[in-house]
């Protein structure tokens, strides 16, 4: 009950948020939202059942591109695109699940990084998939309607953040209650230890492939909502090194953690367009400099180094376990190291 | 129907042969014993039944059904449950939410409807959490139900594995080692606690362990592996007396006679400092604590022994001195020098050498490389043909990959290096295991060379008789801690302290009561069917006996049968 | 026929800067049991040094020659002290973490360095590559012309690669290198100093990735993104080596360099020999690795 509580409060507070701002920050606002999703989805996967992935990038673009192809080939109502893109983003974390049955930590990132190189570098960009990905210009996403809604870009940002909106705090909602539960209990044992898992009747392939399954879904549901917001779809997006942007914002703002996966989307969205916006001007009146994307990333890189070294449990895991558990907080953050896989 | 059934089991990891045809019988009701020297591969069978290694060859049944294709989490529904000698706990749930875990998996519930909150979810929730607690309740564990796994002590981990397992439901329990890292007050518990178990939860056992007062009280039937193989079988107090286990335990009795001029040796070296000295130490892994408080000294030449059973400390306490395990208190000096938290490095460069357990080789590396990476710690060449000079085999194989030497070779390339680097005192951690009489003859040997070259030797080793035979004092340890120190002469004529020290003593093995509780209460669940062919006349003789005295013709065979055991 | 060499050579060229780029990372990985996803990014970054000094930097009277050697020096001590200073301010510190942490702390590493190289030199421009052999030499042999500077890639590679092994076999610290690699704990039991050998592993292997990215420059898309993506590659092979037999990785390195270029021959594109790694990398794991669950309690 409480939780529910605390998400609708947090759906007002945050859906009254960019009512004020213009065009660009309206779209980096349901850009956050997006990649959210994307964050939420190693939350789950790597936070509550231990598994490394670094291709969640590459799910998001699936069900980017599904949802683009069956709104431009079928002139679906986007609702539908939306469903056939979660699908399809399903079914991929199925099919990687089945290596990672046998594989963990190192070997399993191994993959999944070759994954996601090969959509980025192969399935994205090579004409053989021009019915998935629209050839080399993508799909073009325009007038469309979502359960008869119109929804068309940059006119209905805010209409579209707002879905975005409700679609997360649900999904944050469901993620939390399933932390609790029994079912999340199996996934928090097979991260804590597989093998007293297997042992104690856990079927690990099942859950280990559900795992990847839904955290695919998630992912692909944020990344169908892309087309809707940005006009088009392209490799750019979800190519390799944002999948390495999400493990590396994730773990920095605390795996473990729903709340994390909403902040992580924000710095992941607000920040770099902030800095390319605002970033430049003279400094002493004889220093000129011009902040970029790439400090964005380099600041990224460099923090998830310090942080690993200093605070193991993330920017969120660190502030709530100062919160929630004041006196062992204090006996220093050595003692509560914490594994991200 | 024998609940446990091993035939013929055998494995081999690359060369070694871990297991060589052991067979095995577990019935109904026993709390099995399973023992053996380090290295015996008590371990190795015990992963086999428990599913994590597949034998090569010989089957595994469990209630008539065969084990050989079923993953873990198969046998777990067929009523197998087993805790861990690291404890494999969940450290981020609580203790109730370890034992829901087992409970859920096993009866069927489902992602969705968890997810959802749904009716069906929250009564099942319900429902584990009083079972949960119920069992908690039974092990004494009530007040722990809210705290973090990872916040308990190891003797209260232990018993939440126990816990967990019961919550299984399970007909047999294979128990991993569950006396490690406890003291002597607490492993008294932990038998009783398992006896408990056995009559309120009508589970069989199977217990693994190096501690002998644990197994020779609490188990109705042990058996004993040697080079994996089976040794010895029977009841505790047999096998105690056994002089074949006594020997793989405790080695041959030395044949020749000590004729050495010990006497002077000791007294000049009696006046001098202490070269190494020990004071307090504690130190385990994680959560376990193995050596609580270990206070022992070792003066320049001198040889000391230490011995007591697997799992006393010994090893820890060798690596707590050297530097490979950080020790939690106490202090440890060398030469006048404070090592106690130094790195292992600046520990062997100091003059403070140590033979590890498995001997502390580099398997891709020659025999020659080897001992040229003596210059690491002298800081200068090493003479490699003063190794040579003591260890002839070893120019022969010069060249070759220590990973393809046998074992005995291997030890000798580790004792050579320690030769080569001149230290002050040189720690051996089980020379002699997995290595033949013959083999371990002459690198006793050896250690006596070291004694003429003025280095101290601190020795761990499981052939009490040889060990005692070359070191002037010796310290038996027990349950973390020092039990008994002296001259390695006076120690040794303490036979009953010895073998008491490996196979515990006969005062552990009086508590032990009949198997089956006190023979008059027969506990249905906890029994095997036994079925016999007897002539007409026989049976009738039977059924009516039964009648004049009143009581079911069970009751008179059981009667009869329990002549048997005297 | 002798598209079909043509394409060999290519493919070996190739090959040997896997096997290359792939012996930094398994030296490396065992000696300080880091798994270096930055490996590519490091000698992307080394390269770019070199591709700066040589294009940027030189003096315009100089010798061609000369120019080639300094900017090739100036990038192999860069590449030492990137290493070294990796070491010392981000691995020493996490040495008992498990790899898993550690690896993911390369993707920090990958991902500074990147934007960093992205910052000076603009991300997907194009860069004129590096020519150690002057451009036009080249050999015609049975038809087919041999590049000089795929030789010299090939030649350079094995003769590292020779190099290192020897350094390894008869030299005392290489000694020390062998059995921190074998065995961290042992190795410290003996007095071996294992810091100081992860710093000089971390070293050589960043000099060796840097000389592997300003050889392939002729031969790739010599952008920001495309070295530092390289590292799939070297981690396949370094896979076939099992992380353990150098020369299993060299071989390794070679035969996934041609298995990439030789479907080429049919199917033109950019991705396909991605898909080829990938396929390599689980087709080895797989075959290694048939039971699946951990043994080690």
């Amino acid at each position: 009950m409480i939780r529910i509580c605390l998400a609708l409060v947090a759906f007002a507070l945050l859906a009254r948020l960019p009512v004020g701002f213009d065009v660009g920050f309206q779209f980096d606002a349901a850009l956050a939202v997006i990649w959210g999703f994307g964050l939420l989805s190693l939350v789950l996967l790597t936070g509550y059942v231990g598994q490394v992935s670094l291709c969640q990038a590459t799910f998001a673009g699936v069900g980017a591109y599904a949802a683009g192809m069956m709104f431009s080939t079928f002139h679906v109502d986007y609702g539908v695109a939306i469903a056939v893109g979660v699908l399809a983003a399903f079914t991929l974390g199925l099919v990687v699940g089945l290596p990672a049955l046998r594989l963990y930590g190192i070997t399993l990132a191994i993959v999944t990084l070759g994954i996601a190189l090969v959509f980025d570098r192969y399935v994205f960009q090579d004409h053989i998939f021009e019915w998935f990905t629209g050839g080399s210009g993508g799909w073009r996403v325009e007038g469309a309607t979502l359960f008869g809604l119109r929804m068309d870009s940059s006119r209905h940002l805010l209409a579209a953040y707002l879905v975005l909106l409700v679609l997360f705090c649900l999904v944050g909602l469901l993620m939390v209650n399933l932390h609790e539960s029994g079912a999340g209990r199996r996934f928090r044992a097979i991260r804590d230890s597989e093998l007293a898992a297997a042992t104690v009747g856990v079927n690990l392939t099942r859950y280990k492939l559900l795992a990847f399954g839904l955290s695919a879904a998630i992912a692909g549901l944020g990344g169908s909502f892309y087309p809707l917001v940005a006009g088009s779809v392209s490799p750019q997006p979800f190519w390799v090194f944002t999948s390495l942007q999400f493990a590396a914002i994730v773990v920095l703002m605390g795996v473990r953690y729903v709340p994390a996966a909403a902040l992580g989307g924000a710095f992941m969205s607000f920040v770099p367009d902030v800095l390319t916006r605002f970033g430049h001007g003279t400094l002493f009146n004889r220093y000129s400099y011009d902040i970029s994307y790439d400090w964005f990333q380099i600041a990224v890189g460099v923090l998830l180094i310090v942080q690993l070294i200093l605070l193991p449990d993330g920017v969120w895991g660190d502030l709530r376990g100062r919160v929630v558990n004041a006196r062992s907080a204090m006996r220093g953050f050595a003692s509560r190291r914490v594994k991200v896989a | 129907m024998t609940m446990l059934r091993v035939r013929d089991v055998s494995v081999r990891f690359g060369g070694i042969v871990a297991l060589d045809g052991v067979s095995l019988d577990l019935n109904r009701g026993e709390i099995l014993g399973l023992i053996g020297p380090n290295g015996a591969g008590k371990t190795t069978l015990f992963n086999c039944i428990s599913g994590v290694i597949t034998p090569e060859r010989g089957s595994i049944f469990f209630d008539r059904r065969s084990l050989k294709f079923a993953p873990p989490h198969e046998r777990a529904r067929m009523g197998i449950a087993r805790t861990f000698q690291n404890l494999q706990l969940w450290g981020s749930m609580t203790v109730q939410e370890n034992l829901t875990v087992p409970m859920d998996a096993l009866g069927g519930r489902n992602t969705f409807s968890d997810a959802l909150h749904l009716p069906f979810s929250a009564y099942a929730e319900r429902a584990s959490s009083e079972r949960a607690r119920a069992i908690l309740h039974a092990l004494d564990l009530g007040r722990h139900a809210g705290t973090l796994a990872a916040d308990l002590p190891a003797g209260v981990q232990r018993r939440v594995e126990i816990a967990r397992a019961l919550a299984m439901k399970p007909s047999l329990l294979l128990l991993d080692e569950p006396a490690a890292g406890l003291d002597g007050p607490e492993t008294s518990h932990l038998g009783e606690l398992l006896r408990a178990v056995r009559e309120r939860f009508h589970v069989s056992m199977l217990l693994v362990d190096h501690d002998m007062s644990l197994v020779m009280r609490v188990c109705d039937y042990v058996y004993v592996l040697d080079f994996g193989k089976v040794l010895a079988k029977g009841r505790p107090a047999a096998i105690r007396d056994d002089p074949k286990v006594i020997a793989a335990y405790l080695g041959e009795e030395s044949k020749e006679q000590p004729a050495k001029p010990q006497a002077t040796r000791t007294i000049a070296a009696r006046d001098e400092h202490p070269l190494l000295e020990v004071k307090n130490l504690a130190a385990g892994y994680g959560r376990l604590e193995v050596i609580r408080d270990v206070n022992l000294f070792v003066r320049p030449g001198e040889v000391v022994a230490c011995i007591g059973a697997n799992g006393a400390g010994k090893t820890t306490t060798l690596r707590a001195i050297s530097g490979m395990i950080r020790p939690r208190q106490g202090r440890v000096t060398f030469g006048g020098q404070d090592i106690t938290a130094s790195s292992p490095e600046r520990i062997s460069r100091l003059g403070l050498a140590h033979i590890p357990e498995g001997r502390g080789l580099f398997p891709r590396l020659s025999v020659e490389d080897t001992l040229r990476l003596v210059s690491n710690t002298t800081g200068r060449q090493a003479d490699i043909a003063e190794a040579y000079q003591h260890f002839p085999k070893l120019r022969e194989r010069r060249r070759q990959a220590v990973g393809t030497l046998s074992g005995g070779e291997q030890q000798m390339v580790a004792l050579a290096r320690a030769i080569l680097a001149r230290p002050r005192l040189v720690m051996v951690d089980e020379m002699s295991q997995g290595l033949a009489p013959t083999v371990v003859h002459q690198l006793f040997e050896i250690l006596r060379v070291f004694r003429d070259q003025g280095i101290a030797v601190l020795l761990v080793e499981q052939f009490v008789e040889a060990a005692l035979d070359v070191a002037d004092r010796a310290y038996v340890f027990g349950h973390g801690a020092i039990g008994h120190q002296g001259s390695a002469a006076e120690i040794r004529a303490d036979r009953k302290l010895v073998s008491g020290s490996y196979l515990g003593t006969a005062v552990d093995a009086v508590g032990a009561p009949a198997a089956n509780g006190n023979g008059h209460r027969i506990d249905h669940a906890l029994m095997e069917v036994v079925s016999v062919k007897v002539p007409a006349n026989l049976k009738r003789a039977l059924e009516e006996r039964a009648e004049t005295e009143g009581r079911s013709a069970g009751a008179v065979v059981m009667d009869l049968l329990e002549e048997v055991k005297r | 026929m002798a598209a079909f060499t043509a394409y060999t050579i290519i493919g070996l060229s190739l090959g040997a800067v896997f096997s290359l780029a792939a012996l930094g990372i398994v030296l490396i990985y065992r000696t300080t049991g880091v798994l270096n996803f930055a490996h590519g990014a490091m000698g992307m970054f080394s390269t770019f040094v070199a591709w700066q000094i040589f294009y940027g930097w030189s003096h315009p009277g100089w010798p061609g020659w000369l120019q080639v050697a300094v900017a090739v020096v100036a990038a192999i001590v860069f590449a030492a002290l990137l290493g070294l200073f990796l070491e010392l301010a981000v691995f020493r510190w996490v040495r008992t973490r498990p790899p898993v942490v550690k690896a993911v702390i390369t993707i920090g590493v990958l991902l500074a360095l990147q934007s960093a190289a992205s910052l000076i030199w603009k991300n997907n421009a194009y860069h004129l590559p590096i020519y150690i052999a002057p451009q036009g030499w080249s050999w015609t042999v049975a038809d087919v012309p041999i590049s000089a500077n795929a030789v010299l890639i090939v030649v350079v590679s094995l003769g590292l690669a020779l190099g290192l092994a020897a350094f390894l076999r008869y030299t005392s610290f290489g000694r020390s290198m062998r059995a921190v690699s074998d065995s961290p704990t042992s190795a410290s039991l003996w007095g071996v100093p294992v810091g100081k050998v992860g710093a000089v592993s971390w070293m050589l292997g960043s000099v060796i990735a840097a000389v592997a990215g300003i050889l392939i420059t002729p031969f790739i898309n010599f952008d920001t993104t495309s070295l530092t993506l390289l590292i799939i590659d070297a981690l396949a092979a370094a896979l076939i080596g099992g992380m353990t037999s150098l020369p299993l990785t060299v071989v390794g390195g070679f035969a996934l360099g041609l298995l990439e270029t030789y479907p080429t021959i049919w199917i033109q594109s950019i991705g396909f020999p991605r898909l080829v790694a990938l396929v390599v990398i689980l087709a080895v794991l797989i075959v290694r690795n048939p039971r699946g669950l951990r043994v080690a309690a």
